[in-house]
């Protein structure tokens, strides 16, 4: 027993390697916030063209469905391990694509929020498809009988009062895309979890393992508690059925 | 009504991953079972390593191959002990071998001052080099090159130590296996990699585009973990070495996976 508390929970280990840490959870954070932008707007992009209308576009919904489920099946450490070893080899491709530095983040980082996008992107693209498929029908056929085209209607009338209904769901997805960057540790980026691993190897102690968890507990457990108060917040609205004002 | 077909379906659905799994891990049962058989007999000797990591260990389980492995057999022979071999991550080798997950640790393992304080190391039973590995042609000519480079390494090893310590690399990166940091170098993102020389002539000879820039020597020698109060089982492992070096073991053992004569240490 005295063991197990030496192995992840020497406070001496932790404090030591305390700064080390920090900066690879800075890390994850980094990559979290541009893959959770882009995903973001890959996820809107995807579900309209998924309610694209009309027989003429049924190869767009199709393709579109095609990528959400196939992304949704493959494990994101798959996607990961894909991009980093098989991008640089698409000789097509100019050479800061294939191993890309921009901003003065290395390859691993990009290739990292790659995946992430690819797969919460087509995550996301469910989420938003729930909250438009919740907007009653009717508002879409109202909108349309006012003269507006299918993407007019989208844009003003369905869409605004579709995302009002998803920020719970959203901020999941969120949550899990943030702790998911620590998979990005296995291209070697210097994120907390291979920081931890190395002091882990180095010191012969898990302590730095537990400081990382730490990290991420004080990050998520807030943005946890904002998930319930949205949805209580969305109770609320519905009770007083003023969810199809447009916000 | 179609609530009943659903859940019909899920059932049928989860009986068929349940006797996947069944008749997966009965036939994986086979063959270990069969396997552990063909040994020298006696009781079994339960050994970490690191797999892959070529030409020390490789393969696939229970068939696992390279020297380290062979040795550890050969071993195993004198002292009349059958090796059972146990794949596992080298960055927790040591504490595992210390907290008894197994008896021995055989995988390419340098003897340091800091794993030492951990577990107990046999006698040395093999010298080992460092090698910057770089892609053909690449202008790096030695360790001194690699200033302001990016460099792979393993995670845990003394390849990224060294990388630490005196290349003054301009991003170190420390991948979770060998072979990853490998597949970095040909795939370009990192420009050298400096791990174990055997493992970096392998490479060379085995999958090509890549070449040894320098051998960097490092008074460095592997050796085969136990946990500390296993002083019984040491003192069998050191006797159990010294038979299959002066009888000339060692030496066929070390050809066939190096192509390179032993060094005289142990030559038998």
């Amino acid at each position: 027993m005295s063991q197990f508390f030496n192995q992840y929970f020497n406070f001496d280990v932790m404090r030591e390697h305390f700064g080390e840490v920090l900066v690879g959870f800075l890390q994850n954070l980094l990559v979290f916030a541009v893959a959770a932008v882009l995903a973001l707007a890959l996820g809107l992009v995807l579900a309209l063209l998924r309610q694209l209308p009309g027989r003429k576009l049924m190869p767009i919904r199709f393709l579109t469905i095609a990528y959400i489920d196939f992304f949704r099946a493959v494990p994101i450490l798959i996607i990961i391990l894909m991009i980093s070893g098989g991008v640089p080899f698409l000789s097509f491709l100019p050479q800061e694509v294939r191993i890309p530095h921009w901003f003065g983040r290395p390859d691993p980082f990009w290739y990292g929020v790659a995946a992430l996008v690819i797969v919460y992107g087509a995550f996301s693209a469910e989420v938003y498809r729930a909250g438009i498929e919740a907007v009653p029908r009717g508002q879409m056929e109202a909108a349309r009988s006012l003269g507006m085209s299918h993407f007019q209607a989208m844009r003003y009338v369905v869409v605004p009062q579709g995302v009002t209904k998803i920020p719970a769901p959203m901020l999941n997805e969120l949550i899990s895309l943030l702790k998911d960057t620590t998979l990005v540790s296995v291209i070697a980026l210097s994120e907390s979890v291979l920081v931890s691993r190395e002091v882990l190897s180095e010191r012969l102690n898990s302590s730095s393992l537990t400081l990382t968890a730490i990290f991420f507990v004080i990050i998520i457990l807030p943005l946890a508690r904002v998930v319930d108060k949205l949805i209580a917040r969305q109770q609320l609205k519905v009770t007083r059925g003023s969810h199809i004002e447009v916000a | 009504m179609r609530s009943t077909r659903l859940t019909a379906s899920l059932a049928v659905f989860l009986l068929a991953i349940v006797s996947l799994v069944a008749v997966g891990c009965g036939s994986s049962n086979d063959t270990t079972g069969s396997s552990s058989g063909t040994g020298s007999g006696g009781e079994p000797l339960t050994v970490g390593s690191d797999i892959p990591y070529p030409p020390f260990e490789q393969g696939k389980s229970p068939n696992y191959e390279g020297f380290d492995i062979e040795l550890m057999e050969a071993i195993g022979e004198k002292i009349g002990r059958t090796p059972e071999f146990q794949d596992t991550s080298f960055e927790t080798i040591f504490r595992d071998v210390a907290q008894g997950k197994f008896e021995a640790v055989i995988s390419a393992a340098t003897i340091t001052e800091e794993r030492e304080k951990e577990v107990a190391f046999s006698d040395p039973y093999y010298l080992s080099e460092q090698a910057i590995l770089v892609q053909e042609g690449s202008d790096v000519g030695g360790i001194e090159d690699l200033s302001g480079k990016t460099v792979g390494a393993q995670q845990g090893t003394t390849g990224l130590e060294l990388g630490k310590e005196k290349a003054d690399a301009g991003e170190l990166r420390p991948y979770p296996e060998g072979p990853d940091a490998i597949n970095a170098l040909k795939a370009g993102t990192v420009e050298a990699v400096i791990i174990d020389a055997p493992v970096a002539q392998n490479a060379v000879e085995e999958e090509g585009g890549v070449e040894i820039s320098e051998k960097v020597p490092t008074e460095e020698s592997y050796g085969i973990a136990l946990a500390k109060d296993n002083t019984e089982l040491l003192e069998e492992i050191n006797k159990g070495l010294e038979e299959v070096i002066s009888d000339g073991t060692y030496k066929t053992i070390y050809e066939k996976w190096f192509h390179l004569e032993p060094p005289k240490e142990f030559l038998g």
